[in-house]
């Protein structure tokens, strides 16, 4: 045995091993920051710090200390930041690359906090933001002459006479040709003749009595032809008349809008005025919409994650080949999840159940949900919602109803044109978001109440929108979530953007009062010229209406008229003769 | 240089013809696989409890891994043939779906190419080194030792020192 076992080798092997084991247990720290650095920067395509990092044997589980995952698209903030990640791994699954975890806690989560330094970006996250602030805040453009206005303006007056228009060339020739196939004054008063000299004829014998039935017979179908005729047009006129009143109404009306959002255009940046609610939360929209959307953020990287890991092959160490997995685990499974959340010094705790991106592997959709009683900073906070994954479609739902949120000294805007910040408020919101395959639906209340702002403007425009902020005490805001699931956008409106477009009218100087004359002249002008022709039109189709009406009840009348009243009357006559004859009368 | 001492020494050794051509065989084997693999453990615990001659091993797995970068290509074109061959589908599922089928990184082009290869080539080369082995020793080994360059060799520092170590 001896002269083929090596018993030194043995040792050697041991040795070698325990060696190596040795240094992966020593610096397994490092190794698990290491590759969770890398991992999390792959994902989210910029830069990722992680503090400190521990580990456990029995039962094998991390810890993750001071994670920073910075934005890519303001690498000044992190994306995501959290005080400490635990989690309890399963070691078994992982050896099939499955990471199970039974639970996983994770305190001071934070979105869009301030990074010491900037982080590297690593991808291009392809945003560009055209219409910014800064932009919408440009100083007045001269006015425009009243031409140029009326030119690149899509009038509601312009607008309103060609459907006029369209209208009345749609149903006039019809109406004509209806009209001209009508019976004339002529034909009726014929008609009228016929059936008199019909009925009062006095008959001689049955055979001039059989040829005036006959004829009476045909005028009665020439009459109802006729009726039909009648009937026909009456109808065309009656839906003409609705189709074309209408347009005339709105023809009447549009001088009066177009003058109104004229008014608005001239008094300064109308796009601006229309924002303007967006322009006041600023960066904060953006920030909150953050927090609406975080249980989502969660969800998105892991999609990447596994979109990537497909994509990737390394052809120079060889290509992995991927079967099919039989194992029935998904290849990420948070079991239980507590996450709390920090929000200035209050915390947010939320529950979380089975967070995976294959949703099919486990049956069941990730559900959460935050319920939070009164603290000094607010009333009650409530959110729920659940979300599934399926390949790369998003089904999810989210509900939030949040109560008496206090917002002290929080700046909104500080730009070189305009600063504004709340100097107290009670935010409450409500509102549900749908996802379905990764189409996102939602809408919200914001309704700030015991409002206070301070706004400082440089130019006109701005200074009009600073005034009317600070004479605010209340503001309501709707929002409404659309979009790609991977690229949410969301838009803001409020009675704020009447209030300034009201408040800018009337800061209107006196060329522009001029201007704004002439423009009303000129619009009343174009209207009436229009309006004066189709009112014309409708008048005669009118007057047809009413002399169709007219000729369908002498129809009605003439059908009534009775032939069996002569041949009654003949009948008689002849009965008379026959007793006469017989008893010798 | 300590390659060429090395393989000197082997050849002029006691060591059996087998001990050398396993040498030869498993140091191929290592060489021509990926390094960092499951199965190389095992060859290296093989390596070490038998007495299988280490030198050989040594300049074996040293002109085999340099070779693996002309062969790596036509390796891989053979691993993705074998693992994506149709009447082994089955073997491969159930292989990946499991701990130690993972591990072995079985599923890699290269792996599966680089093993299937040297593992055929494997009785080859054992037996081609024993008889070449044994064909050295009765034919060229007491010619080479006469050699000035094998005797300069054998007299300089590495080779001494080589010795000394054991190797």
């Amino acid at each position: 045995m001896n002269k083929i076992i090596r018993w030194p080798g043995l040792i050697g092997f041991l040795v070698i091993v325990g060696t190596i084991s040795a240094v992966l247990i020593l610096f397994l720290d490092t190794w698990i920051k290491i590759a969770a650095q890398s991992g999390l920067e792959q994902v989210t395509g910029a830069e990722v710090n992680i503090a400190e990092v521990s580990h456990t044997f029995s039962p094998f589980g991390i810890t993750l200390r001071q994670i920073q995952l910075t934005d890519p698209k303001s690498p000044q903030l992190n994306q995501v930041q959290a005080e400490s990640l635990s989690a309890q791994i399963d070691l078994a699954p992982l050896l099939l690359n499955k990471v199970i975890i039974d639970e996983l806690t994770m305190t001071g989560v934070a979105f869009s906090q301030p990074r010491a330094s900037e982080g590297a970006v690593y991808r291009d996250t392809g945003e560009t933001d055209g219409n910014s602030f800064t932009e919408q805040l440009a100083e007045n453009a001269p006015i425009p002459s009243v031409d140029e206005i009326l030119a690149r303006s899509p009038l509601k007056t312009t607008v309103a006479i060609e459907q006029a228009q369209l209208s009345y060339d749609k149903h006039s020739a019809t109406l004509k040709q209806q009209y001209d196939a009508l019976p004339n004054k002529e034909a009726m008063q014929e008609y009228k003749t016929r059936i008199k000299a019909l009925t009062e004829t006095d008959y001689k014998n049955p055979v001039e009595l059989a040829a005036a039935k006959k004829e009476f017979d045909q005028i009665r179908e020439e009459l109802k032809k006729d009726k039909q005729k009648l009937t026909d047009f009456k109808q065309a006129a009656s839906e003409a008349k609705q189709d074309l009143a209408p347009k005339i109404a709105n023809l009447k009306a549009a001088p009066g809008e177009d003058y109104d959002q004229l008014k608005r255009l001239i008094a300064g940046d109308q796009g601006a005025i229309e924002d303007v609610t967006r322009m006041i939360l600023g960066d904060k929209a953006a920030v909150w919409s953050d927090y609406l959307l975080s249980a989502y953020k969660i969800a998105a990287p892991m999609m990447q994650s596994s979109a990537e890991q497909e994509a990737k092959q390394q052809r120079n160490s060889g290509r992995n080949i991927a079967f099919s997995d039989e194992a029935e685990l998904p290849d990420v499974w948070i079991k239980k999840a507590d996450i709390s959340l920090s929000w200035q010094q209050e915390v947010i705790a939320s529950n979380w159940q089975d967070i995976t991106h294959q949703h099919e592997k486990i049956g069941k959709p990730t559900r959460f949900n935050i319920d939070s009683a009164a603290s000094s900073l607010w009333q009650s906070l409530k959110v729920e919602g659940d979300f599934r994954i399926a390949g790369q479609a998003v089904s999810a739902n989210q509900k939030w109803d949040l109560k008496g949120i206090k917002l002290d000294d929080l700046a909104l805007l500080d730009q070189e044109k305009m600063s504004t910040k709340i100097q107290h408020a009670l935010l409450a919101s409500s509102g549900a978001l749908k996802v379905e395959n990764g189409v996102m639906d939602g809408a919200g209340d914001i309704d700030l109440s015991q409002l206070s702002m301070t706004a400082m403007g440089s130019n006109n425009f701005t200074k009009v929108i600073a005034e009317t902020l600070a004479g605010l005490n209340a503001l309501k805001i709707k929002t409404k979530l659309s979009g790609e699931f991977n690229d949410p956008s969301v838009s803001f409106s409020s009675d704020l953007d009447k209030k300034l477009a009201q408040a800018a009218l009337q800061n209107l100087s006196g060329d522009q009062t001029s201007k704004l004359g002439e423009l009303k002249s000129k619009l009343n002008a174009k209207a009436q010229g229009a309006l004066g022709e189709k009112n014309g039109q409708l008048d005669q189709w009118l007057d047809w209406e009413k002399l169709a009406d007219g000729n369908l009840g002498s129809i009605e009348d003439m059908l009534g008229a009775q032939f069996n009243s002569v041949l009654d009357k003949e009948k008689d006559k002849l009965k008379d003769k026959l007793k006469n004859k017989l008893f010798g009368n | 240089m300590l390659i060429l001492a090395k393989l000197l020494k082997a050849l002029h050794s006691d060591s059996g013809p087998w001990s050398l051509a396993f040498g030869v065989g498993l140091g191929m084997i290592m060489g021509l696989t990926p390094l960092l693999q499951l199965h190389n453990l095992l060859l290296l615990f093989i390596v070490l409890f038998l007495r299988v001659n280490l030198s050989t091993f040594l300049v074996s797995l040293g002109l085999f891994s340099v070779l693996a970068f002309a062969l790596d290509p036509l390796m891989m074109n053979i691993g993705e043939s074998i693992l994506t061959s149709e009447g082994l589908l089955g073997l491969w599922t159930s292989l990946y779906n499991t701990g130690i089928g993972r591990l072995s990184l079985f599923y890699n082009t290269l792996t599966m190419g680089s093993l299937v290869v040297s593992l055929l080539l494997a009785p080859i080369v054992i037996f081609a080194s024993k008889l070449l082995v044994i064909k050295y020793r009765e034919h060229f080994l007491q010619w080479v030792e006469k050699w000035k360059v094998v005797q300069m060799l054998k007299g300089s520092r590495i080779y001494q020192l080589y010795q000394g170590l054991g190797g």
